[in-house]
């Protein structure tokens, strides 16, 4: 019924050479999660290439000193990978925390940065990684470009999303607030990732989803911990900077009274995780008080 | 006993989860057409012009129906019986449209999938009107003309319900603390797996037969032969498996639309909506503002209480003119209250209509009345459970609205019971907590009516049925909606014949098979199909042992029903089997009994449920941790179902308290929580470790003591877990749900 032309492409090679014949509009399903279930009319001409079939473009590659995770890769294959687990936690945790199982199975880490969706769980934790993308344009032209950087509507392919060695900070952690406890859309996410000895933070970064049309750093909240003392008063500065964040982002927006509220059990909850700890400890208890 | 209190798996649970179970979207009809519907984008607004043009030059579609080229008979789809009065305000496609939603053209197609096409290319002109979304403005509106015969069909209030009973200003004179309250409930979705679907098949002989996932096959044909204005006769209803209805299937909404395509265009046709469609065209449970006023004494004895309720019953009447006194039913059976006060009033709105949802009211009326008392018993200093114990009505009590006997109430065994199986005193005099997490416990009571009794001919009809195999036949007209009804009533046919659930062979709900019978509604189906099926039991053996007398050389008084055979006193007999062919090899008729039972009661069944939470009072996330729920179900047919209807009523009443809601935006009508990426729905990690105590006194009135529980499982609830939040926060919340914002505004 209409002139929507679909290709499977095997392997890169046939990508490279399907999409070069293609003078027409291209559109990307891999998991098609997003495209074919959330009730988006699908496009009615062009080229659909599935992703879902080519060799080598689903792999966690942590051994190098950057991690390398093809753009095909399930986010149930990120949630599941010990080897990742040990590079970057908050990534697992992430990809736990997205979705349902069956969304997990078959969404990808090229699909959840593609769709751009502000709420996307995976995104505060490459923005907060420093992350880069390995592009390919339909010329077969690759390149990469910084995370922030990329155009979700260029129609250039995800091939790879690269976690440069130095943003893999030590302790990191993702925690998300849904409607309910899973299976469930943020509302407000946050991701860390940080440098932390004797009890002191050294770098940090910080970045939220959910606050505005991108995932985004949240400076301020870096800079309440970056140096600083793992102790209430520094906990304190913390959800003082989140909700200073969250006040700037989202001013005047019905959201914003519970928000700034919210991002503050967030924010312990993210330290807690980030410091192998229990939001119930007292110290999270005192910085909340 | 030998089927009764078993916990007897359901009768057609193999063929459900091997799939060989087909639901009506499943069904292969030869032939069929597939209809798809255009829904208005517009709150309130006059169809001015529908050009078809486009879709109908799309190949494949047969027909495109809207207002002008479909009968204009009015009806109301909330009908049970031929001749029903009921304000009829429906049209299969109204020349005003008044919801979001609202029907205006459907296109049928030879697939789904062109229809679906072809009805984005359905070109329509609106003329918006005035729309209300807003039921306290809706109640000062006498609204406009909406009808073109000039019947004003769109004034409010639509049902204005009052009654008193004793000295109220005696009451509130006396009293030691008057607790004054105002409660707002939100619409809920049923949100059964399955969507709704129908199809509609043109017979030989001129008759449509319509296959419909229902309630009722009786109201179905009743409100398509209202809405086609074809003979009775002409509409045969065969019920189909249902995938889960809560009320959402109790009122046939595509099945007029089914008929008369099949019948203007000579082909079955079907039709099955969408999840969004399922949300935006269907029903809803209304939506219910209350005031309650209560004088109470300082021992915490209700001397007096006054209650207001408003309920916006959406675009369309339905049944919703009756909520107001469903609801008022229930409160007054509950409760010892020597003075009270009620005033409902529902009314229209530019919104989805309401319709029934599991209790039809009384899940409104109770988390009303459950959080006042809690209120009043926090503020006079008395226990919670103390408190309804010294209010709670006695075993045969006379309810004051009706004059009804409720029959063996066991509400302050539930309570009683469950207080002391929940640890409810050692978990109220455990600290909240001062840090961010707090923890409360709340209690909440209920009731709910066994049946329509004393209104709508409260009867039904029972046949069963010797068949040659030795098993038997029951022709009841049952309903079941994946509750499991079908296995409780073979059980009950079962026990009376000597026979397994599984040897009872029940025939689907057909209008020209069937007696009468009013359907899946009002907690009835247990308690007086039950009855007429025991009834007819009883008959049955009867029949059979007489029956049997020549084949035994026994006299009849000394033989019995057992494992399948009919045997004398010493264990000797003959399998029923056998029985059967020695029968028609005399040629004589198999034994058959037919009971018509008229219900000459309505019980109530009570309960008490008791919930534990923790509360985040930094996010404003409410985490129920333990959960008891006691029941005064008279007797547990099969106690397994019994849990199973209790942890599913359990699951619906978390999430009416803490996240369900269809969210109707109050300036453009349109429903935010119209998919389950944006209703929240309780899943399985958020539901708590649930415990059932079943108090089995005995209903003398019940088949075998049995009353019922499918309704009642899910209406105290939402107020146990409300009154538990409250008591961790030390809050008087009261508009539902309590999403975090709302906590959060509470504590901040």
């Amino acid at each position: 019924m209409n002139a929507l032309a679909v290709s499977a492409p095997v392997d890169m090679a046939e990508l490279r050479a399907t999409l070069a014949a293609e003078a027409g509009p291209v559109h990307f399903v891999a998991g098609g999660t997003d495209m074919l279930i959330a009730g988006r009319p699908l496009p009615e001409t062009g080229l659909l290439i599935d992703l879902a079939r080519v060799a080598g473009m689903a792999f966690i590659s942590t051994d190098g000193t950057d991690v390398r995770i093809g753009g095909a890769t399930t986010v149930a294959a990120l949630a599941a990978d010990c080897r990742l687990r040990v590079r970057i936690p908050a990534l697992c945790e992430a990809a736990a925390q997205c979705g349902s199982v069956q969304i997990r199975n078959r969404a990808t880490i090229g699909g959840n940065i593609a769709n751009a969706a502000p709420a996307a769980d995976l995104m505060p934790v490459l923005v907060a990684a420093g992350t880069r993308l390995a592009l390919l344009k339909h010329d077969g032209t690759q390149y990469e470009a910084a995370l922030c950087e990329y155009l979700p509507n260029s129609g250039h392919l995800i091939t790879e999303v690269i976690l440069p060695e130095r943003g893999l900070l030590p302790r990191s952690a993702f925690v998300k607030l849904g409607s309910r406890q899973d299976m469930t859309i943020s509302r407000l996410n946050l991701a860390l990732l940080a440098e932390f000895q004797s009890n002191h933070f050294g770098v940090v970064r910080v970045a939220a989803g959910a606050l505005g049309p991108v995932s985004s750093r949240l400076h301020r909240a870096e800079v309440a911990l970056a140096g600083r003392k793992l102790g209430a008063a520094t906990l304190r500065d913390f959800i003082a900077a989140l909700i200073d964040e969250v006040d700037t982002a989202i001013p005047g927006r019905n959201s914003q009274l519970h928000k700034r509220r919210a991002v503050a059990g967030l924010g312990l909850d993210l330290i807690a995780q980030a410091m192998g700890l229990s939001p119930r400890d007292r110290l999270f208890e005192e910085a909340a008080g | 006993m030998n089927q009764i209190s078993r916990r007897v798996p359901l009768v057609d649970g193999v063929a459900k989860v091997t799939g060989a179970l087909r639901f009506t979207a499943d069904l292969h009809v030869e032939g069929s057409l597939h209809g798809a519907l255009v829904l208005s984008p517009r709150a309130h607004a006059r169809v001015a012009s529908i050009d078809a043009t486009a879709a109908l030059a799309v190949e494949g579609v047969h027909a495109v129906f809207w207002h002008e080229n479909t009968p204009s008979r009015y009806y109301n789809s909330s009908i049970w019986f031929a001749g029903q009065e009921a304000l009829a305000d429906e049209r299969m496609f109204p020349p005003v449209v008044r919801h979001i939603g609202d029907r205006v053209a459907a296109v049928v197609a030879e697939t789904e999938e062109i229809a679906r096409h072809a009805a984005r290319l359905v070109v329509v002109e609106y003329v918006d009107l005035p729309a209300i979304f807003d039921p306290e403005a809706a109640l000062v509106h006498a609204g406009p003309v909406m009808r073109d015969d000039g019947i004003p069909a769109f004034m409010n209030p639509v049902a204005d319900e009052s009654f008193t009973h004793g000295d109220l200003d005696a009451g509130f004179a006396a009293a030691d603390l008057v607790v004054e309250t105002h409660v707002t409930m939100p619409r809920s979705h049923h949100c059964a797996i399955e969507p709704h679907a129908c199809i509609a098949k043109p017979e030989p002989d001129g008759r449509i037969l319509i296959l419909s996932p229902c309630q009722s096959v009786f109201a179905v044909q009743a409100v398509v032969v209202q809405a086609l204005g074809v003979p009775q006769d002409q509409i045969r209803v065969v019920k189909t498996p249902i995938g889960g209805s809560f009320g959402g299937k109790a009122e046939p909404i595509l099945d007029p639309l089914c008929a008369f395509f099949a019948l203007a265009l000579g082909r079955p046709v079907m039709i099955r909506y969408d999840r969004h469609e399922t949300f935006t065209a269907t029903r809803t449970r209304s939506s219910v503002v209350g005031r309650m006023r209560i004088a109470l004494s300082s021992d915490g004895r209700i001397l007096a209480r006054d209650t207001e309720t408003l309920v916006d019953i959406g675009a369309y009447c339905t049944g919703g003119n009756y909520l107001p006194s469903s609801m008022l039913q229930r409160l007054v059976r509950l409760y010892d209250v020597p003075a009270e006060r009620y005033t409902g009033r529902a009314v229209y709105t530019n919104t989805v209509p309401a319709g029934a949802f599991r209790g039809y009211g009384s899940p409104q009326i109770h988390t009303i009345a459950e959080i006042t008392l809690d209120i009043s018993a926090r503020r006079l200093g008395v226990d919670p459970v103390e408190m309804r114990l010294r209010n709670l009505i006695e075993p045969n009590a006379i309810e004051p609205w009706q004059g009804l006997n409720v029959g063996n109430a066991r509400g302050r065994e539930c309570l009683i019971r469950g207080a002391d199986a929940f640890g409810w005193q050692g978990r109220r005099r455990a600290d909240a907590g001062r840090g961010r997490w707090r923890r409360g416990a709340g209690v909440a009571s209920a009731t709910h009516i066994n049946g329509c009794y004393p209104g709508f001919h409260e009867e039904t009809t029972a046949t069963l049925r010797l068949l040659p195999d030795g098993r038997a036949e029951l022709v009841c007209a049952l309903h079941d909606l994946g509750c499991g009804a079908d296995t409780t009533l073979a059980q009950i046919a079962g026990e009376t014949l000597g026979l397994r659930a599984c040897d009872i062979a029940i025939v689907p709900a057909d209008t020209d098979s069937c007696p009468y019978d009013l359907g899946t509604r009002a907690s009835r189906m247990t308690y007086i199909c039950g009855e007429a099926i025991r009834r007819a039991g009883i008959a049955l053996a009867e029949a059979i042992r007489a029956a049997a007398v020549l084949e035994l050389n026994t006299e009849a008084s000394g033989l019995r029903l057992e494992a399948g055979a009919v045997r004398r006193p010493d264990g000797s007999g003959l399998a029923l089997s056998d029985l059967a062919a020695r029968l028609a090899a005399r040629g004589e008729e198999l034994p058959a009994a037919t009971e018509i039972y008229r219900a000459q009661a309505n019980p109530g069944s009570y309960a008490a449920h008791f919930a534990e939470v923790e509360v985040d009072r930094l996010t404003g996330r409410v985490r129920v941790t333990d959960y008891l729920a006691a029941h005064d179900v008279g007797r547990a047919i099969n106690p397994m179902l019994v849990e199973g209807q209790i942890h599913g009523g359990i699951q619906i009443g978390i999430g009416y308290a803490l996240y369900e809601d269809v969210a109707i935006d109050r300036v453009t009508g349109r429903m935010r929580g119209d998919s389950f990426s944006r209703y929240t729905l309780v899943n399985a990690s958020e539901m708590p470790p649930m415990r059932v105590l079943l108090i089995e006194e005995g209903e003398p009135t019940g088949p075998f003591g049995a009353k019922a529980v499918g309704e009642i499982a899910t209406i105290p609830v939402a107020a146990a877990v409300v009154n538990a939040v409250n008591d961790a926060l030390g809050t008087e919340l009261t508009d539902l749900p309590l999403v975090p914002e709302r906590i959060l505004a509470a504590v901040s």
